[in-house]
């Protein structure tokens, strides 16, 4: 009997039992669907997280905080330090080889005035890197310049959500504002950032925050808004993800002499991508166990009910045998159809996952990503199980003694 | 010489106690024979006749079919002979109940391999013809009377046009009547040539064969000749 004859003699079997082939399709019909939403679970989570990251400014980046001591345990090195500094920022930037962008930040809440309008806003004081280093791109007009920064010039860079705040229909061009009672040229307008995670029950834009800053020369900001040149944060980025490592090196070095202690903190993009990978898998894993647990489950049926119809049909298989069938024919016979019920399972499975998948990517707003590997994986491993489950059953069926198998009642 | 066995015993061991079924048989079939087995209940026959049709493997002894010694084969090599060179026909026709009868008969041919599914179709349906059932054909087994299910078991042992027909109380689930009609079928067979071997409880069925074998006990006691 050749292979195709076998599969339609298997699928003939499966459509004279329905009753028993749905019960028995049930558990492979479920594992599959779960194992289709994991997958796309795991992989929707990747794609988002990088996604994320990619939209903060890639995996070259590396943030340096200041470290959290209390003043009371602070030795004199870190009382004398003056802590991260606008020179350190410059420092980094002229010493390290492999630093391409150095964005400083000092941010205050300033009153911004338009006319007869004044709004408290949060104005951040930067460089020119910052649209490079933090992938913000401009809308309209341009950012600050270096020539900005060297000339302590009295421009500013807006938000787009306050845009509409201040100057409504008008247009912005040309337009000065008050910051502080300080005429500033506005220069441009950023473009609106928006991130929407999903999960959690809801979609919001993460982002947001970075509609709602102004910005001007960190220069500027110096001069006039602050004490002293303390930076709120630092984040710079290597030319290559490969350089991160040396970047943080060199980094340390420089301002380890700068500060003549080490009191701050170096952290890559890189490291916190891992972590969250990590959390995502941990996440993963109960996917995975329902998964596995449903295919057991299912070849565990599919193995006693393949066995009990073997009890039902222990003449046909004497008869069989007593006319030509030799036990590999057996064998084959009963594989097959057990691998005709797992695959028949498995296809309607892959329609179930995807159900869910939408289902989850709708009602429970969770990231799924949907590919064709996804679908052959996941029937591969209703084959695995129908192969697996069906060998023990198959060999029992082939290893009948016929006299016996024919006397039996 | 088509069948020669010789010493044949077959012990079932059933741990305490040891059913010595056969107990040492000497037999010959020529080809184009008609034999009857004849006996009582318990004396063996299917034992033989299981052994004969290479269902079950003699505990001694030596069976030669065709020139070659069967006892020394392998379970697939065994199985190739009861599909190729062995008819075996049943008390209870044993054909299955979920395929209809032209299924039932080609199904030998499906284990012979090398037979497309039209031509195992199409001779299974000529073999039906010519045992009269052509008008049953797609029919299931459980639709027809049991001399109808018989004439369709034999169709299936003839499929494969095997050198020698193995019938272990081919009419003992018939009425006299349908009975009648199943040994007219065999005896037409064995005057076209074909080597029948039949088992029986009824003296009127052994009369049709050529020689007669008794067996007592696990053994032949006598022959007769007709
Ligand atoms: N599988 C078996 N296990 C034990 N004893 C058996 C088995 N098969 C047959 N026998 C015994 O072997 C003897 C011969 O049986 P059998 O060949 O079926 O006799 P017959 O067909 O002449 O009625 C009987 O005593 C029977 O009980
Ligand atoms: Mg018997």
């Amino acid at each position: 009997m050749n292979l195709l004859e076998s599969v339609g003699a298997g699928l003939r079997d499966m459509g004279s039992n329905k009753g028993r082939s749905v019960i028995t399709m049930i558990g492979i019909v479920l594992g599959v669907a779960s194992v289709v939403a994991v997958l796309s679970l795991m992989q929707g989570g990747q794609a988002q997280t990088e996604a994320y990251f990619e939209e903060l400014g890639g995996l070259r980046e590396i943030r340096i905080t200041n470290q959290r001591t209390n003043r009371i345990f602070m030795t004199a090195a870190e009382r004398a330090s003056e802590r991260l500094t606008y020179r350190d920022a410059q420092a980094i930037r002229f010493e390290c080889p492999s630093v391409s962008y150095v964005d400083p930040e000092i941010s205050r809440y300033l009153t911004v005035s338009y006319k007869d309008k004044t709004f408290q806003m949060r104005v951040l004081g930067t460089t020119a890197d910052y649209v490079f280093a933090d992938s913000m791109p401009v809308a309209e007009g341009r950012f600050i310049t270096d020539r900005d920064l060297d000339t302590y010039a009295n421009v500013i860079m807006m938000g787009p959500t306050y845009r509409d705040d201040l100057f409504g229909d008008e247009d912005w061009r040309g337009k000065q504002v008050l910051v502080e009672g300080i005429p500033f040229t506005v220069v441009g307008i950023m473009e609106k950032k928006e991130f929407y995670f999903r999960g959690g029950g809801g979609e919001r834009n993460v982002l947001e925050w970075f509609n709602r800053g102004h910005y001007i020369p960190i220069t500027t900001m110096i001069r006039r808004f602050t004490v002293d040149d303390q930076l709120g944060g630092l984040e710079i980025s290597a030319k290559t993800v490969e350089l991160v490592p040396t970047l943080m090196e060199e980094t340390r070095t420089v301002l380890s002499r700068r500060h003549g202690v080490e009191d701050f903190d170096l952290a890559s993009k890189s490291e916190q991508v891992q972590q969250r990978a990590e959390q995502e898998a941990f996440f993963n894993i109960i996917f995975w166990v329902i998964a596995f647990i449903s295919l057991f489950v299912g070849g565990v049926v599919i193995a006693n009910i393949m066995l009990s119809s073997i009890t039902e049909r222990i003449r046909e298989i004497g008869v069989r045998k007593a006319i030509g069938a030799s036990s590999r024919d057996v064998f084959i016979e009963f594989l097959v159809e057990a691998l005709v019920v797992t695959s028949v399972g498995g296809a309607v499975g892959l329609g179930v996952g995807y159900g869910l998948v939408k289902l989850m990517e709708t009602a429970l707003i969770m990231p799924m990503a949907f590919s064709p590997s996804i679908l052959v994986l996941a029937f591969l491993t209703s084959v695995a199980v129908g192969i697996i489950f069906g060998m023990f059953p198959a060999l029992r069926a082939a290893r009948l003694d016929p006299v016996e198998a024919l006397r039996y009642q | 010489m088509l069948i020669a066995v010789d010493g044949l015993t077959r012990t079932y061991d059933l741990g305490e106690a040891k059913v010595h079924a056969l107990r040492g048989v000497d037999l010959a079939v020529e080809a184009g024979e008609y034999l009857a087995i004849m006996g009582p209940s318990g004396s063996g026959k299917s034992t033989l006749m299981h052994i004969l049709g290479c269902l079950d493997t003699p505990s001694t002894g030596r069976y030669v079919l065709g020139g070659e010694e069967v006892s020394s084969l392998t379970g697939r090599e065994l199985a190739k002979v009861r599909n190729r060179r062995i008819g075996f026909v049943f008390q209870n026709f044993n054909l299955l109940p979920r395929i209809d009868l032209v299924a039932n008969v080609a199904l030998p041919l499906v284990y012979h391999g090398s037979v497309s599914k039209a031509e195992r179709l199409g001779r299974a349906a000529k073999q039906l013809e010519e045992l009269g059932l052509g008008h049953r054909l797609k029919h299931r087994p459980n639709e027809l009377s049991g001399g109808e299910r018989q004439r369709a078991a034999i169709a299936r042992a003839l499929i494969n046009e095997p050198s020698i027909l193995l019938a272990d109380e081919p009419t003992g689930n018939l009425d006299s009547k349908t009975g009648r009609e199943i040994m007219d079928i065999l005896d037409g067979l064995s005057a076209a040539g074909k080597t029948v071997c039949l088992v029986t409880h009824d003296a009127n069925v052994a009369e049709h064969a050529g020689r007669t074998v008794h067996m007592q006990d696990g053994a032949i006691a006598r022959e007769d000749f007709s």
